[in-house]
């Protein structure tokens, strides 16, 4: 397969599964907002600064506000990372694919494209916004049926792979700090009722809450949670099973090979698996949280300059 | 439909209007279907005219599924658009295309050997066959192609020669194209399409088949591997996906299970070109290239191309990679090249030409020129350096105006320009978009490019493109410029 | 005349290059008054290279070097051997009887007879001609004496008003040039009055004791007409004299654009490279002379 090839399904998968990971936290940011009282601080800033993308921001806007911040992180195409910008990136890679990927692939990407240009502020208002996020979310799991029941387990499939389980493992853990970290700085409320509230919709936004209450019964427990959306082998969202199938694909990918070899992308790989197989949930938390999440995404990071040097760049 | 056998050829009725003056491809003077032709007429313009109109549609869906577009130039992105299929095929017999193919092999045979010669040697320009100035002078005419003889001497794998109809009925040649050509897609997929829509007809006419296209330019494309390698490393090299052929480019690719390269997926490293892939650098015997000349390498050529490969004529020379259509075979389809083709027929192959050709003034000859100019609206003159019908002015249809600014380009530079008496294409029964009134089908003009594969054998595609030209009256069937295209059907007996 | 030359080539890049393709036209020609005794083509770093011979006959190697590399040093090492021109006497056929065979010619000798890249029949060409323009009565020879010197009257030897891409037109409107420039612009007269000329680039050794005017540059080119009678004659309009037994030829062609020294491309992140070329021509049986020097600011094409 040719590296250009691998590089646009690369990359194509990432933006895509960013601009829906992109939604998942900015209406998991909403929701909390009107089911929950009141956070201390601006939430809308913790937003941004979890997102990375405050310097960006504060280039553009004066103040940091929900119109402000939702018309930042969806539509902005000053922002390489909104929501309309991932997805224009995402079909832009594919359009060189299009004789590569299918053509229900290329449709639905197309007009996901077509419709995200027409997206206006109105949208985003109280009133509108929740359904808006809940359309978007169906688009993506419709694409993900797609890509599932068109395309041929091949590279192209593995390559696309990469990219989906890469931004995936890594926004699992952005989830996770959003409310571990910043939405809740006093000790006192931990387990408290506004704590079960708020990690009741970091489930949903991972679409995990159903799936939890299966596995764990009615009780939100901040250590079930973790265990679930860092560590389930079974539950696609997951860290653990991102991690899992990367590896799965990196073997097939290296297997492919003309003369197989050690590749160093297990090597990353590895650190990964390994992070993850050194500890449980309740390790973790008394540890502290959030520098876990760090290791984690570093480790994401490294797999993908390992997959980038490896299979992708070009010169 | 239920294809019946059709002792008694039934004549068009009234509403149809065979033109005097020119060639009907489907009916003589009396009306009657030509050789070949009555089952088509039977089943398809007399029986159940109405039907047509359905076939279109269906025909035109299924175009567009199977995403068989083409960009238009100067137009934006997502221009893409279908290639107008009229439903009614036109018919070759057996006889007819037995003829064209043998004019075709000898022609395409000896423009190759006219390119291998003027690279090398130089025999015919010695003998003052063709003029020495005329080839050197033409900015067809590459430099760098001196001393690069490829495998087999093969310079030209792929041709697409257009023919038209004259009111005789004999084909001419219009025009050679021997660089890059194109439609070779359509004609496959035209017949695909027609399968579904009318099987019976297609089955109980015996035509025959142009699926082994692919299969064959692939063996065409193996013979060329440096050393005669068994199985050589092939990939097409396209400009991009804002080529306006980018589709058969991706099309043949599939087809023949190979790469589909641009010019960054590829790199010389010692003289020997290489692709990068996931897996590390992998070596290329064989390009079949859809990049102009000009654009090919950088080193030698436009040094601002970003669509070529650097250091590739170096790797060519080497004879470590191939290329088809070999560099500089542009030589061969120039304008005013052209003139000369029968002559060059008759100097290599020492046949006499099978096919004529249409009359081609040069007007760098003073006396030519005032001949022409005298008459200039009886002529079609073209710029001999551009392709794809723009800048051609047709003589009896060109405005007050554009006689004159033709004119002063022909005076300022008569060399650029070469002119041919007004063709009358010859017609073919054609579905109507608007029917007002007239029936469903109407005569329009067409022309036939057939493709022919050069190898160690000689193949010609049976059929080819037609192409039609949708507007009454008009003469131009570019699919730039408002044309169609037909399933062309070549009968087995 | 035996002359040992070494044409050295250096390119410093401010980040790497890698995927770097040139071709070098630095083989001295073997032609009747001139023999190429030994020629030697070193580069570094490794590279490959590929020697042929171009449509005009010159010798060409085509170099790659893939790796990325900080600097490439091309060295070009040739021993030739030049005979002084044998006194010719061409035939003193005057313009009016000359062009009665123009027709012949222009197939014969088509390329050395039209326009060419950089000697396009230009507007301002065609008015600088029509003032040097020959009379009927004039020889070819006469003429192609008379313009040599007239293109060298008429402009001055100037450093910075043209560049290695200059045409006619540049040094027409700059009102001075170079040696590439002053053959250009004499090919052109000679063209346009139907006499065949071509473009000839090589190297001018120094003469023992003396400096040369011309020493700013490692290259020198000149022009070769063909007179009736004769054949092809070598002019140096910089001089404004015939050629001599210091004028190494290397490659001819139509104008500069089918002999340079040296074209490629390569690929970078930087986008500066600094060519140096070094130039030593030491005659048999004399000490090493000094080694001109040039330098040139060259772009990063890809």
């Amino acid at each position: 397969m040719l590296r250009r090839i691998a590089d646009s399904l690369f990359w194509a998968a990432r933006y895509l599964e960013r601009a829906e990971w992109r939604a998942r936290l900015v209406s998991v940011n909403h929701n909390l907002l009107i089911e929950g009282p009141a956070p201390v601080g601006n939430p809308w800033s913790s937003m941004l600064a979890i997102s990375g993308d405050q310097e960006l921001f504060e280039e553009h806007y004066e103040t940091v506000d929900e119109t402000s911040v939702l018309t930042f992180f969806v539509l902005d195409e000053r922002n390489p990372s909104s929501i309309r910008s991932c997805i224009d990136a995402a079909r832009a890679n594919a359009r060189s694919l299009r004789h590569r990927i299918s053509s229900e692939l290329w449709l639905e990407l197309n007009t996901l494209h077509l419709d995200a240009k027409q997206w206006s502020a109105a949208r985003l208002g109280t009133s509108e916004v929740f359904d808006f996020f809940q359309q978007l979310q169906e688009r993506f799991y419709r694409i993900a049926g797609v890509i599932n029941g068109t395309l041929p387990r091949g590279l192209g499939f593995d390559f696309l792979g990469l990219g989906i389980l890469l931004e995936r493992a890594e926004n699992v853990t952005r989830l996770l700090d959003i409310k571990y970290h910043y939405l809740l700085p006093k000790v006192e409320d931990v387990g408290g009722p506004i704590d079960l509230l708020q990690w009741a919709a970091v489930l949903r936004s991972a679409s995990a809450l159903e799936a939890y209450r299966l596995k764990y019964g009615n009780l939100i427990r901040t250590e079930s949670v973790v265990e679930m959306l860092l560590f389930d082998p079974d539950f696609p969202r997951s860290a653990r099973y991102c991690v899992d199938r990367l590896e799965t694909a990196l073997r097939r990918v290296a297997q492919a090979a003309p003369e197989p070899a050690a590749a160093p992308t297990k090597l990353a790989s590895d650190g990964l698996a390994g992070l993850l197989a050194s500890r449980n949930a309740s390790e973790v938390i008394a540890g502290g949280l959030h520098d876990f999440l760090i290791d984690v995404q570093e480790e994401c990071e490294r797999i993908s300059s390992a997959v980038f040097d490896q299979y992708l760049r070009f010169e | 439909m239920n294809a019946q056998a059709v002792s008694n050829p039934v004549p068009i009725s009234d509403a149809y209007r065979i033109a005097s003056g020119l060639f009907d491809e489907m009916f003589d003077l009396e009306r009657r279907p030509r050789p070949g032709c009555a089952r088509v007429v039977a089943d398809l313009l007399v029986r159940e005219p109405d039907r047509l109109a359905e076939l279109r549609t269906r025909a035109d869906g299924m175009f567009l599924r199977m995403g068989v577009t083409f960009n238009v130039y100067g137009m934006e992105e997502g221009s893409e658009k279908i290639f107008p299929f009229d439903p009614i095929p036109r018919v070759i017999d057996a006889a007819t295309w037995a003829n064209l193919e043998a004019g075709l092999t000898q022609r395409v045979r000896a423009l190759n050997a006219f390119i291998q010669d003027v690279y090398g040697a130089g025999e015919i320009l010695k003998d003052g066959v063709v003029p020495r100035d005329l080839v050197l002078g033409c900015p067809q005419y590459l430099r760098a192609a001196v001393g690069l003889t490829p495998p087999h001497g093969t310079f030209v794998t792929v041709a697409g020669i257009d023919l038209v109809r004259g009111a005789d009925g004999r084909f001419y040649v219009l025009e050679d194209n021997v660089r890059t050509p194109s439609g070779v897609s359509y004609v496959i997929q035209n017949r695909v399409v027609m399968t579904r829509l009318l099987p019976d007809l297609v089955r109980a006419s015996g035509v025959r088949s142009v699926e082994n296209y692919p299969a064959d330019l692939l063996e065409s494309l193996c013979e060329l591997a440096p050393g005669g390698k068994s199985r050589p490393k092939v990939a097409l090299l396209t400009p991009g996906i804002y080529n306006s052929a980018f589709f058969e480019h991706v099309f043949l690719s599939h087809q023949m299970g190979i790469d589909l390269v641009e010019g960054h997926d590829l790199v010389c490293v010692d003289h020997k070109v290489f692709m990068k892939t996931v897996h590390g650098l992998q070596q290329v015997d064989v390009l079949y290239r859809r990049i102009d000349d000009d654009f090919l390498d950088p080193v030698v050529f436009r040094p601002d191309s970003l669509l070529g490969v650097a250091g590739i004529t170096a790797a060519i020379r080497a004879g470590n990679v191939s290329v088809a259509n070999g560099f500089g075979t542009g030589i061969a389809d120039d304008k005013a090249i052209f003139a000369y083709t029968p002559a060059i027929v008759r100097y290599y192959l020492n046949e006499e030409p099978l096919l004529p050709i249409v009359e081609t003034h040069i007007l760098s000859d003073p006396d030519v020129r005032r001949m022409v100019l005298r008459d200039l609206d009886r002529y079609v003159v073209k710029p001999t350096n551009a392709s794809g019908g723009y800048g051609v002015i047709i003589g009896p249809k060109a405005t007050y105006r554009e006689l004159i600014e033709a004119r002063e380009a022909i005076e300022r530079e008569p060399n650029h320009f070469i002119a041919q008496p007004v063709v009358q294409l010859s017609v073919h029964p054609t579905l109507l978009g608007d029917t007002n009134g007239a029936g469903p089908f109407a005569p329009r003009h067409v022309d036939l490019r057939p493709f022919v594969l050069l190898g160690k054998k000689t193949r010609v595609l049976p059929g080819g493109l037609t192409r039609v030209a949708l507007r009454e009256g008009s003469l131009i069937v570019n699919s730039s410029q408002g044309g169609g295209s037909k399933d062309t059907w070549v009968l087995e007996r | 005349m035996i002359y040992r030359i070494r044409h050295t080539t250096h390119f410093i890049y401010d980040k790497p290059a890698y995927e770097s393709h040139n071709e070098v036209r630095v083989a001295p020609r073997t032609s009747p008054n001139q023999r190429c005794l030994s020629f030697d083509l070193e580069v570094t770093p490794k590279a490959a290279v590929l020697a042929y011979d171009d449509s005009f006959k010159n010798r060409v190697h085509a170099i790659s070097v893939h790796p990325p590399h900080d600097e490439l040093t091309i060295v070009a090492t040739s021993v030739v051997e030049r005979l002084a021109p044998r006194p010719s006497t061409p035939l003193r056929v005057p313009f009016g009887e000359f062009l009665a065979e123009d027709a012949a010619r222009s197939a014969e000798h088509f390329e050395f007879l039209h326009p060419s890249k950089f000697v396009p029949f230009s507007e301002r060409l065609r008015k600088f001609f029509w003032s040097a323009r020959p009379a009927p009565t004039e020889t070819v020879v006469e003429y192609t004496m008379r313009i040599v010197r007239y293109v060298r009257d008429q402009f001055e030897y100037e450093k910075d008003k043209t560049h290695v891409h200059s045409g006619v037109d540049d040094i027409l409107s700059a009102g001075g040039g170079v040696c590439q420039d002053f053959a250009h612009l004499t090919i052109g007269l000679l063209r346009l009055a139907g006499v065949p000329a071509r473009y000839v680039s090589g190297y001018l050794a120094p003469r023992a004791g003396v400096a040369s005017d011309y020493a700013d540059q490692a290259s020198h080119a000149w022009i070769e007409v063909l007179l009736p009678g004769t054949g092809w004659t070598g002019f140096d309009p910089t001089l404004r004299s015939r050629t001599t037994d210091h004028h190494i030829r290397i490659a001819i062609g139509r104008d500069y654009s089918d002999v340079p020294p040296l074209r490629g491309v390569y690929r970078s992140a930087g986008s500066n490279g600094e060519m140096q070329v070094e130039l030593s021509i030491q005659r048999e049986g004399e000490p090493e002379p000094e080694v001109l020097r040039a330098q040139m600011q060259n772009q990063s094409q890809q």
